[in-house]
C-alpha cells in the first residue's frame, strides 16, 4: 500500500452479504402487499410510500441493496400501481415523468442516505480514535518515566489494534537500534532488517509496504527534528490495517516520538546542570586550593628573602615563621590526599588494638603550632583500655578537630580533648570542645559536607577537615556527633565501636 | 653521641635539591657523602663504595624504593635508612620487612634525620654489645636482667622485661608490632597486640617521667614502637 492515505471521509465499508440483499427484497414485497389494499387512485401516495421504505432500510443495510430496492420498488410501483395496472406500459405523459424522476429520485435518495449513514459510522470510528488518542495522552502526561509512558503506550497500542507491537530506539550516536522492554514481541533478524530499513530511510517499511513486504510486522520511523529516533513495529493477526487505523497509529507514532525527544532533551539538560555545578565546585576549590597552597608559599618566600639580612635574633623568627608555614602546607597537602582516598573509595581501615592516649598525643604533637594560643587540657582515664581503631585515620580525625577548634575560636579561648568508654561499654568515644561561637542550627545539618566554611569563621583550610572526619569514622564502622558545648561553644563527639577482646586483658605472665 | 670519623654514607635520592640538602647536613656532621640519583646507580655506588649506612629513597624513576633494598640486602647487611613521601603505614612497614632500618617521611627534620642516622649505623658497630643501657634516669643492665630508675629497681613482668629489653638493643630504630610480637611469642595472634598495648602502659607508667605524654618509649602511629634516646 502506498504511503498515500485516502481521505478519511469515504471509507471501504464491507461488502453487503446476501442476507442485507433478500431483506430489501422483502421489504419491497412487504410494502406492496400493504399497498395493494389502498383504492386504485392513490398510486402516487404508494410511491411515496416506497420511498420512505427505502429511506428506512437505508438504516438497516448497505448500498447495494438500497439500491435493488430502489429499482425494484421504482418497476413495482410502475408495473402494479400507475394505470393501466399490472403493467409496463404507461398511460399519461405526466406518469411517464412521474416514474422516470421517482425512479432517479429513489436511487438518489437510498445513495445520499447511505452516505449519511457510512459518515455516522465514520464520525464515530473517529470519535473512538480521538478517545484512544486522549487516553494514550493521558497515560503519557502521568507516566513519571520514560519506561512508563512507553509501557502505557504500547499496552494501549496492543489493545487497541488487538496486536502485538514493538519499540526500538535509537542510541546516541543515532547508530544502533536498542530493543525496547516493553515491547510484546522480539525482533528476530528479518524483522529487524526491516526495522533498519524504516529507520534508515525514514519511511513505513514491512507487511503492507513496498518495501520488505514479506515481513511479519508494520515498522513506522519514529522521525522529529529530521532524525528518526526509533521505530514503531506492529505485528497484526489479521492481515490489513484500515486507513483510519492507519492514521490512529501515526498519531501514536507521533505522541511516543515526541515524548521520546522529550525525555532525552530532559536528561540532556539534567546533565548539562550536573556539569555546571560540578564545574563551579571545581572553580570554588580551585580558587580555594590556590589561596591555602599560596599563601604559606608567599609566607617562606618573604621570609626567606629577609634572612639574608637579618641579624640572629630576626633568623631565629623567621625559620620560625618558615617552619610554621611548611607545617600548614603539608597539613594542607595530607588534607588533599585524604579527601582523595576517601572519594576514590580505596579506604580500608587497618583496626587494630591502639592505645588511645598514644593517638591522642600523635594528634596534638601534630597540630602543636596550630594550637598554639590555645590552653589544650588533655582527660584521658588512667584505666583506660585499648581501644580497636585504625591508628593513622584516628589520629588525622583528632588532628583536624584540633585544627578546626584552633581555627574557630578567638585566641586564648581553651580547647579540651577526651576519650573514654561510653556507659553500656558498647562503645569508645574522643570528645573535642571548645569555647567559640559554636555551630549555627543552619551550619549543624551541613557541617560534614565537603568545602562548608562557616561564614563568621576565619577562612583557615579548605572546608574538608569536618568531611574527612566523618569519612575515616564512618569508614572505621563509627560515628561522628555535633552538638553544643554546655556553657557555650562546639562539641565533636567521635564513637568508635568497642569489642570485647577475645582473651582477658591482662594475661599473667 | 657517637660520631664517627669519616663515616661513609651513599645518598640516594632522583632530586637533585633533596641531595644537595642531605649532603650539607650530613657532611656538617663529618660523614663523607656519596650521591647516586637512580637505583641502578646506588646499587653499583654501593658494590664500588662500599659505604656503612645508606640514606634511600624510596621513590626512584627506574626501580622501586624497595626492590633496591631487597637486591642491596641479597649481599649487604649496610644499615639503610629510607626516605618517603607517602605516610601510609603499609608502605613503612613494607620497606621495613623489605630489610631497612628505620624510615623518614618527608618533610622531615634535620634532628630526626640526625638521630635516626645515628641509631641505625649503631648496629653494626663493635660497641652494640653493650650490655648496659641508659636511658632518662633508666638503667638497664642485660646481663644481670636488672632494670634501675633513678638507682632503685624497678619490678618488670616477664614479658615487660622482654620488650624493654628488645627495644633498648634496637633503641633509635622503629621495630614493627610484627617483630615485637614474633620476639615476644613468636606469632602474630590477634590480640596480642592488646597484651602489647597494655604491657606498653605499663612501662610507661613504671618508667616515664609522665606516663601519659611518654618521652622514651614512643608509639610509631600504627607501625611500631621506637626507643628514644634524647
Amino acid at each position: 500500500m502506498a504511503d498515500a492515505r485516502p481521505a478519511l471521509d469515504t471509507p471501504p465499508a464491507p461488502p453487503s452479504g446476501w442476507e442485507e440483499y433478500a431483506f430489501s427484497v422483502l421489504v419491497i414485497v412487504v410494502v406492496t402487499a400493504a399497498s395493494l389494499i389502498l383504492p386504485e387512485s392513490y398510486y402516487l401516495s404508494v410511491g411515496l410510500i416506497y420511498l420512505l421504505a427505502i429511506i428506512l432500510l437505508c438504516q438497516r443495510v448497505g448500498r447495494g441493496p438500497v439500491l435493488l430496492a430502489g429499482v425494484l420498488g421504482a418497476f413495482a410501483w410502475e408495473y402494479i400501481f400507475i394505470p393501466p395496472h399490472f403493467s409496463f406500459a404507461i398511460n399519461s405523459l405526466q406518469d411517464a415523468l412521474l416514474f422516470g424522476t421517482y425512479f432517479v429520485v429513489s436511487l438518489v435518495v437510498g445513495q445520499l442516505t447511505a452516505q449519511i449513514r457510512a459518515q455516522a459510522q465514520n464520525a464515530r470510528l473517529r470519535e473512538q480514535h480521538v478517545t484512544a488518542l486522549l487516553r494514550l495522552t493521558h497515560a503519557l502526561a502521568e507516566a513519571k518515566t520514560l519506561d512508563e509512558a512507553v509501557f502505557a503506550a504500547l499496552r494501549q497500542m496492543d489493545e487497541l489494534f488487538g496486536a502485538q507491537t514493538s519499540l526500538v530506539l535509537a542510541d546516541g550516536a543515532h547508530k544502533t537500534l536498542i530493543p525496547h522492554v516493553a515491547s510484546s514481541y522480539a525482533l528476530d533478524e528479518k524483522e529487524r532488517t526491516a526495522a533498519e530499513e524504516a529507520f534508515r530511510t525514514q519511511q513505513r517499511a514491512g507487511r503492507l509496504t513496498d518495501n520488505l513486504p514479506d515481513r511479519m510486522g508494520h515498522y513506522l520511523p519514529l522521525v522529529r527534528d529530521n532524525k528518526t529516533i526509533g521505530v514503531l513495529g506492529i505485528k497484526a493477526p489479521n492481515s490489513t490495517l484500515t486507513p483510519a487505523q492507519q492514521n490512529l497509529l501515526e498519531a501514536f507514532a507521533q505522541q511516543l516520538a515526541m515524548i521520546i525527544e522529550r525525555e532525552y532533551l530532559r536528561a540532556a539538560s539534567e546533565r548539562e546542570k550536573l556539569l555546571a555545578e560540578s564545574e563551579k565546585l571545581h572553580r570554588t576549590l580551585l580558587d580555594s586550593v590556590s589561596h591555602e597552597l599560596r599563601t604559606p608559599l608567599a609566607i617562606i618566600n618573604a621570609s626567606t628573602d629577609s634572612l639574608a639580612g637579618a641579624d640572629s635574633n630576626l633568623r631565629g623568627q623567621l625559620v620560625n615563621e618558615i617552619r610554621t608555614a611548611v607545617h600548614r602546607l603539608n597539613r594542607l597537602v595530607g588534607n588533599l590526599l585524604d579527601q582523595t582516598r576517601l572519594e576514590s573509595g580505596t579506604l580500608k581501615p587497618r583496626l587494630d588494638w591502639c592505645d588511645a592516649g598514644d593517638i591522642v598525643n600523635a594528634a596534638v604533637e601534630s597540630t602543636r603550632d596550630a594550637l598554639a594560643g590555645h590552653p589544650l587540657a588533655i582527660a584521658v582515664p588512667e584505666d583506660m583500655p585499648p581501644v580497636r581503631a585504625d591508628f593513622a585515620l584516628t589520629e588525622h580525625v583528632l588532628a583536624n578537630l584540633l585544627l578546626n577548634a584552633a581555627n574557630h575560636t578567638p585566641p586564648a579561648t581553651p580547647v579540651l580533648l577526651t576519650a573514654g568508654i561510653e556507659p553500656g561499654g558498647q562503645r569508645m568515644f574522643f570528645t573535642v570542645a571548645d569555647r567559640g561561637p559554636g555551630f549555627s542550627p543552619a551550619m549543624r545539618g551541613r557541617l560534614f559536607k565537603k568545602f562548608i566554611q562557616d561564614d563568621a569563621a576565619s577562612t583557615a583550610g579548605l572546608g574538608l577537615g569536618l568531611s574527612i572526619v566523618r569519612g575515616f569514622v564512618v569508614a572505621q564502622g563509627g560515628e561522628v556527633v555535633a552538638s553544643e558545648n554546655p556553657g557555650g561553644g562546639a562539641l565533636i563527639t567521635v564513637y568508635l565501636p568497642h569489642p570485647p577482646p577475645k582473651a582477658a586483658a591482662h594475661a599473667a605472665c | 653521641m657517637t660520631k664517627s670519623h669519616s663515616t661513609r654514607l651513599l645518598v640516594v635520592d632522583d632530586e637533585v635539591q633533596i641531595r644537595r640538602l642531605l649532603r650539607l647536613a650530613l657532611e656538617a656532621e663529618n660523614y663523607e657523602v656519596h650521591e647516586a640519583a637512580t637505583g641502578q646507580l646506588a646499587l653499583s655506588e654501593a658494590a664500588g663504595v662500599h659505604p656503612d649506612g645508606v640514606v634511600l629513597d624510596l621513590g626512584l624513576p627506574d626501580l622501586d624504593g624497595k626492590e633496591v633494598l631487597r637486591r642491596l640486602r641479597e649481599w649487604s647487611q649496610v644499615p639503610v635508612l629510607v626516605l618517603t613521601v607517602r605516610d601510609g603505614e603499609e608502605d613503612k612497614i613494607a620497606a621495613l620487612d623489605s630489610g631497612a632500618d628505620d624510615y623518614l617521611t618527608k618533610p622531615f627534620s634535620r634532628r630526626e634525620l640526625l638521630a635516626r642516622l645515628r641509631a641505625v649505623l649503631r648496629r653494626t658497630q663493635p660497641s652494640s654489645e653493650e650490655t648496659i643501657v641508659r636511658f632518662s634516669d633508666v638503667e638497664i643492665d642485660f646481663a644481670a636482667r636488672i632494670v634501675r630508675r633513678a638507682g632503685a629497681e624497678v619490678k618488670l613482668t616477664a614479658k615487660e622485661y622482654d620488650l624493654l629489653r628488645y627495644l633498648a638493643q634496637h633503641r633509635g630504630r622503629v621495630v614493627t608490632h610484627q617483630q615485637i610480637l614474633r620476639e615476644l611469642w613468636g606469632a602474630n595472634a590477634e590480640d596480642s597486640t592488646h597484651y602489647l598495648r597494655v604491657y606498653m602502659t605499663h612501662l610507661r607508667q613504671k618508667l616515664e617521667p609522665n606516663p601519659r605524654a611518654p618521652k622514651f618509649l614512643q608509639t610509631e602511629s600504627g607501625v611500631g614502637y621506637r626507643l628514644v634516646e634524647s
